[in-house]
């Protein structure tokens, strides 16, 4: 069991493109961490550096109180699921698991033991003997989450877990990965692109951009105050409003604003968006668009002209020329 | 059935001219010398002007003969060495090695390698007469023993060396290619959990190209059993010790003027490349 410690890591490739730029991060012991960002913001090159797969051009990246930075990834004891799983197609489940062990010349009875012992842990007991090809995608995800965890690493690295599963099969290996997780107090950094999947699975959330962290927090930090613009725009389902004011930029999400006697803003209803249990409400004020969230059965008619407003709390200021959150 | 709408008569013309050529230049040769093949035909006296037929005389005499007996174990000793074990396994080396390189030099190497294997068999071979002479040989004034006459005083040798350099290019292609499906997140799995360059290959690699490795090794094995290069090194000698069985055969045709006899070893050589190509096709059935 170790955390991670990422000191000025620059990740540089042969075509002089700085997918990691001088990055500093700690991972504490048994955290559940998040990597989020758009596609190229670096998370993915960022997580490979970690385990060793991408050589770190500057800085130190060290395990508990190793400095693995220049230690192969074999040496670092990291584990890691990758996007497809990666699970070797002419072996069984069984042998799939083991396999960390098989390399290091552990004794058969051992692997076999080990394999079972993990796959009852992860609901594969019964599965032992299929291969790859003849599981399901989540049965297969479990299936490398088993072999991670029977190479008994001291950090876990996931890259896109959730990503090859389809919707109502990923917010089940959501839960069940978080309570594995919860279970084994295993240090676990995964990356991904969905900004709610981080929201819900992660003790702490590090959202990049070009290489670097632009915030760092827990996901209620992330979500109720977006450290500039550009985090403010990525998290959230529902954008929030960013509207120009005097010198500032407004911040207020779509789900704090309700119609109010005296508001921020007020314009006509344009559109109305179904959403299940709520409406996503757009509100034409002029040049900005304002959208809000109704529950549902309370929707406003199309054209009526409504005024909302916001918790003093909830609206945030970001400086006009930066982005950056006004405190 | 006549799904491009020709109809017959038009489909057969068309496939007509190409039919009469694959006739002439390969079913009838192949015919021809099956045919000769039972006979005593000859290419002067009188049996060239009135072959006998003679049944299966020919292949009887050719399996007691200890001239063809000693070119089938030496035409094994050259697919096994030079084909089956040294193209397949420098091509895959090779292949798998250039894929950690630079761009640049894995050009180079692959551009060197293929050229070996474009070059036209007589001028190789003349490259290579030049290279393993006696007295003013590169390879002998490399080594500081100028009175080694290679191909004289190691034939074999020199001809599976010589065979190994021709034609680990197509090896090395095809392994080029078949080590770009294995998926890189197994190879990097199997680098996370500490596996070493053999185990990489053997629990990886090996299961995701097998088909290929089976592929590759009948072509290269045929090619180099039915190989007539040997004869521009050696030609067969000194006193048969080079002497496989495309050489044997020419030497008995056409030096030996015995048509007929050697059209019956030509029948067994054949025999022995479809025994080749079944055991192959059984191995990868076996594998589907």
């Amino acid at each position: 069991m170790a955390g991670i410690t990422i000191a000025a890591l620059s990740t540089v490739y042969p075509n002089g493109v700085r997918a990691v730029d001088s990055l500093d991060l700690e991972v504490a012991d048994g955290e559940l961490f998040a990597l989020l960002g758009p596609s190229g913001c670096g998370k993915t090159t960022l997580l490979r550096t970690i385990a060793g797969l991408e050589g770190a051009s500057e800085g130190v990246v060290s395990i508990g109180s190793r400095d693995v930075t220049r230690l192969q990834p074999g040496e670092r004891r990291v584990a890691m699921v990758f996007q497809d799983y990666a699970l070797f197609p002419h072996m069984t489940v069984a042998e799939n698991i083991a396999y960390p062990l098989r390399v290091r010349g552990v004794a058969k009875s051992v692997q076999q033991e080990t394999a079972v012992r993990t796959a009852e842990g992860l609901s594969l007991g019964a599965l032992l003997d299929r291969r790859p090809g003849q599981l399901s995608g989540g049965q297969q995800q479990r299936a490398a989450l088993a072999r991670a965890v029977a190479a008994s690493a001291e950090v876990l690295l996931l890259d896109e877990p959730l990503s090859n599963l389809d919707a109502r099969l990923r917010l089940e290996a959501r839960t069940f990965l978080k309570k594995l997780q919860r279970e084994l107090e295993l240090t676990t950094v995964f990356v991904t692109h969905d900004q709610a999947e981080a929201l819900a699975l992660a003790d702490r959330i590090a959202v990049m951009d070009a290489g670097r962290i632009r915030q760092l927090g827990t996901p209620r930090e992330v979500f109720q105050r977006p450290a500039d613009t550009f985090v403010a725009n990525f998290i959230g389902s529902t954008p929030m409003n960013l509207v120009p004011r005097d010198d500032v930029v407004l911040g207020v999400r779509p789900e704090y604003l309700a119609p109010a006697a005296e508001g921020l803003f007020t314009g006509s209803v344009s559109i109305v968006e179904n959403l299940g249990v709520t409406s996503l409400v757009t509100l034409d004020c002029g040049e900005d668009q304002i959208g809000y969230i109704v529950p549902e059965d309370s929707e406003p008619s199309i054209g009526a002209v409504v005024t909302v407003g916001a918790p003093a709390a909830r609206v945030l200021r970001y400086d006009k020329e930066t982005g950056l959150l006004v405190r | 059935m006549d799904s491009s709408g020709l109809g017959v008569r038009r489909a057969v013309a068309f496939v007509a001219p190409a039919l009469v050529l694959i006739g002439i230049f390969l079913v009838f040769p192949a015919l021809w010398t099956l045919y000769i093949g039972i006979t005593n035909y000859q290419l002067t006296g009188p049996a060239a002007a009135n072959p006998q037929v003679v049944g299966l005389d020919n292949v009887l005499e050719a399996v007691r003969d200890p001239l063809f007996t000693n070119s089938v174990w030496l035409t094994a000793l050259f697919v096994l060495f030079s084909a089956v074990i040294g193209q397949n396994v420098l091509g895959f080396a090779l292949a798998w090695l250039l894929r950690s390189v630079s761009p640049w030099l894995r050009r180079t190497i692959e551009g060197l390698v293929l050229l070996s294997w474009i070059l036209p068999s007589t001028v190789v071979a003349f490259l290579w007469f030049a290279v393993l002479s006696r007295d003013t040989g590169t390879l002998g004034l490399l080594l500081g023993s100028p009175e080694t006459s290679w191909l004289v005083q190691y034939p074999m040798t020199s001809l599976i060396i010589f065979n190994i350099w021709r034609g680990t290019a197509f090896s090395m292609l095809l392994y080029t290619s078949a080590l770009a499906a294995v998926p890189p997140s197994q190879l990097e799995t199997a680098r996370l959990v500490g596996a070493s360059g053999w185990q990489t290959v053997r629990d990886v690699v090996f299961p995701h190209i097998r088909g290929h490795v089976l592929t590759n090794t009948l072509l290269i094995s045929l090619w180099t059993a039915n190989d007539f290069t040997p004869f521009l090194l050696t030609s067969g000698g000194p006193n048969h010790q080079s002497e496989v069985l495309p050489v044997l055969i020419y030497r008995q045709a056409l030096e030996g003027g015995q048509l007929g006899y050697a059209s019956a070893m030509s029948l067994l050589l054949l025999v022995g490349n479809l025994v080749i190509a079944l055991i192959y096709l059984r191995l990868l059935r076996r594998r589907a």
